[in-house]
């Protein structure tokens, strides 16, 4: 959308195009002096300020009325409420940026804030020259939750009669004067309209596809949004959440392929097609997809158990569904070695194996997407799931498209042929169908959207698997079912710690903002771990979860929340405190899986805004 | 008149840069008087003012912590994490540096230390309460400068 659709959306009727001037900004802060203080500083920048120093009271406002701000800005340490507190409240209930204010720089509570959801942290005493970039976060927000909007089966309902349609969908929740009341993100294959306020495009895997295929079809040079869009045919969709997708997905293959290359640099002996034929369902168990709309991408992960798992993909719209090769599924300890090798292998089969797709998709692609599903859950054996990437290629709103987005990674990097990661993702779908029950949700967090993927998923009771690789979060659509996934986002290093079938350390820090951060975000959000409220961009979460994936969760929050965070892409996930807990179950979880290997304690989250 | 207004603001200016000059004050400070304008014309002196009347607690509650034995370092240092925060907001730079001190003490477990520490943060408190609260007089009665700039 065009920076005055922006404007004129953001602001109130009487500010039309004056955004970021009146933006209407909550600041709660318990010391007067400081509060003070932010409101002359907020002033100053032309917002639109209201002020209060009770957290509870800022909670009040907000609940009357959600669309009464743009953006909040709150202390951390506050007597009445936790900050971080009421940073989770803000982000899963209202989907508000929210901003951390804190006289104490210390990393780990920069970290604890954005995992928690933030959209930046601030120190104390603030400036104005940051005061005035905040509404950044507030455009950002609304950027990403467009293309969530759509979901497969949602009508969004404030696009209809905005100008241009949907792109105004999402900033039209933010409008106070334009409530439309179209909790679209409710509206989604979900039935928890209080989820989101903000009607998002929800990439189900069915969308997904659509998408790739159009992709494919229109080769790499011709791939441009509008003609995605018209290929996709699609009601409700924009070529703006094309457009976004797009980079998205560009990004996750990019990354790809050099998880890839990561991979292939590990050399297994094994075959990786052999790899591919182990069942990886069964090690998926614990494999975790983020479905935006709950359904469980191709990611025919995990077989039964691992769809299970889907189906709590509660809302998660997370692009993460892609693929959840994040986890390769070693049946046996044993096998880990040879797993890596596999899984390396398997990467580096499967451009070949891509270009073959067209020629044998059901072939190749069914291998793929065991390897996906294995990679999604680490469960017993060790994934290394560069492939992750793949999945993660689709940040934010992509419900685990097929599991071809996981060897998405694969096929992204032959997407440049285009029809390969078609077919890939066809087959993938195959292959996810054969599975069965494909829950509709994704409890699985297919953290693959976006760039980096790290995704370890850690199967419960099994070697935890990691997939890491890339920033991406992994997205961790733990639904309801899916707690006992884990899904964790390992760098691709980790891939070596994976050989011995456990996790060292992982280190997030690879996480990258990606769309799937934003879906861990919200996945985060649901999980209760971390409102990823702020950064959480994604309004759509499918299936209801409240979850808040926002995919500008650093990639690092996703994953290391995945437990928590809900990136719980269940649909099913009634309440938050639901996905919460199952959130923090399964990370939980992982940790045990990995042998206490795992740690989670260093995750190095990208900064939301 | 105008030249009496015009000595009043240079004599205020000059101790405007002494504040700095010495350490009293820094940027933060500048901040405070940037937001200051029409709208806001005595935006400093509220924010100082609100600041004295405000923190008055953590040091009331600072003294009566210090009292314990033994000392709940923990809680003294949460105070004066806020205290501290408080201050650096009207660019109370002595200030700061004093509770910096505290601070260390305190995790130092240094009991000696703390209450040492604290009678400099104190003393560094009132200190520039009276010099803002004579700066803050002096710019009253001076008037805007605009008034003793224009020209007659």
């Amino acid at each position: 959308m065009t920076v005055e659709e922006i404007r004129g959306v953001v602001a109130g009727n009487n500010e039309i195009n004056r955004f970021p001037i009146g933006m209407r900004v909550l600041a709660v802060d318990d010391d007067p002096t400081c509060l003070k203080l932010l409101d002359g500083l907020l002033r100053k920048c032309q917002y639109q300020v209201t002020t209060t120093n009770q957290a509870i009271t800022a909670l009040k406002m907000l609940k009357e009325n959600r669309n009464r701000f743009d953006l909040v800005i709150s202390d951390v340490y506050m007597p009445d409420m936790d900050g971080f507190k009421l940073l989770e409240l803000v982000g899963l209930e209202m989907d508000l940026p929210v901003i951390m204010l804190s006289g104490n720089s210390d990393p780990k509570l920069v970290m604890k804030g954005i995992t928690h959801g933030a959209c930046d942290y601030l120190v104390k005493p603030v400036r104005l020259e940051e005061l005035r970039n905040i509404w950044q976060h507030v455009i950002r927000r609304k950027v990403e939750s467009k293309p969530q909007s759509k979901s497969n089966n949602n009508h969004e309902k404030s696009n209809q009669g905005n100008e241009g349609g949907d792109q105004n969908v999402k900033l039209n929740r933010k409008r106070k004067d334009e409530d439309e009341d179209v909790e679209e993100n409710g509206h989604e294959s979900d039935d928890d309209p209080s989820s989101q306020k903000k009607p998002r495009v929800v990439w189900s895997i069915d969308l997904h596809r659509k998408f790739v295929a159009a992709v494919n079809q229109l080769g790499d040079e011709k791939a441009v949004p509008r003609r995605i869009l018209d290929l996709m045919n699609v009601d409700g969709l924009t070529r703006e959440n094309v457009a976004s997708h797009l980079q998205k997905y560009r990004l996750y293959i990019k990354r790809i392929s050099h998880q890839a290359n990561m991979v292939a640099a590990f050399g297994g002996s094994k075959d990786a097609s052999s790899y591919m034929r182990m069942s990886p369902l069964e090690g998926l168990g614990d494999f975790r997809i983020l479905s935006s709309s709950g359904r469980l991408s191709n990611a025919a992960y995990a077989p039964s158990g691992i769809l299970g798992r889907l189906n709590s993909a509660t809302g998660v719209t997370l692009h993460s569904l892609m693929a959840p090769p994040l986890v390769q599924p070693n049946h046996t300890q044993n096998k880990l070695q040879p797993v890596n090798h596999q899984n390396m292998n398997l990467f580096q089969e499967i451009p070949s194996s891509f270009d073959q797709c067209s020629n044998k998709p059901n072939t190749q692609l069914t291998d793929f997407s065991s390897i996906e599903e294995s990679r999604i859950f680490t469960g017993n054996k060790l994934v290394d799931f560069n492939s992750i990437d793949e999945s993660r290629m689709f940040t934010g709103s992509n419900p685990l498209m097929d599991p071809s987005v996981g060897l998405g990674s694969k096929s992204l990097k032959l997407s440049s042929t285009g029809s390969e990661s078609f077919n890939l993702l066809s087959s993938s779908s195959n292959f996810l169908d054969q599975n069965g029950n494909q829950p509709p949700n994704f409890s699985s967090n297919q953290l693959p959207v976006g760039g980096n993927y790290g995704y370890s998923a850690t199967v419960k009771g099994g070697i935890c698997s990691n997939i890491t690789t890339t920033d991406t979060i992994p997205l961790e659509a733990h639904g309801g079912g899916l707690v006992d996934e884990i899904v964790q986002n390992v760098n691709n290093q980790s891939l070596s710690n994976q050989k011995n079938g456990q996790y060292s350390k992982q280190d997030y820090s690879q996480y990258s903002q990606n769309a799937f951060s934003t879906l861990a975000s919200l996945a985060l959000a649901s999980g209760g771990g971390g409102g990823l409220s702020g950064p959480l961009s994604h309004g759509g979460l499918n299936g209801g979860t409240s979850a808040l994936f926002k995919t500008e969760m650093p990639s690092l929050e996703m994953k290391m929340r995945s437990s928590e965070d809900g990136l719980v892409v269940n649909n099913g996930y009634g309440s938050l405190d639901g996905l919460m807990t199952g959130m923090m179950k399964r990370e939980q979880e992982a940790r045990m899986i990995v042998d206490g290997e795992f740690g989670y304690d260093s995750y190095a989250f990208g900064p939301c805004a | 008149m105008e030249r009496n207004q015009m000595q009043m603001h240079r004599q205020i200016a000059t101790i405007r840069k002494s504040l700095f000059d010495q350490g009293y004050l820094d940027e933060q400070f500048v901040q405070l008087e940037e937001l200051q304008d029409n709208s806001n014309p005595n935006f400093v002196e509220e924010v100082v003012t609100l600041f004295y009347r405000d923190s008055a607690r953590f040091l009331y509650n600072l003294d009566q912590a210090l009292e314990k034995r033994p000392l709940d370092f923990s809680r003294l240092d949460s105070l004066m994490h806020q205290f501290k925060g408080s201050s650096s907001s009207i660019g109370a730079k002595k200030v700061k540096i004093e509770c910096t001190h505290f601070r260390d003490y305190c995790n130092a477990r240094n009991t000696e230390g703390c209450k040492r520490t604290f009678q400099h943060v104190k003393k560094e408190y009132t200190t520039l309460k009276k010099k803002l609260e004579a700066y803050f007089q002096m710019s009253r009665q001076a008037g805007p400068i605009e008034t003793a700039c224009r020209p007659r």
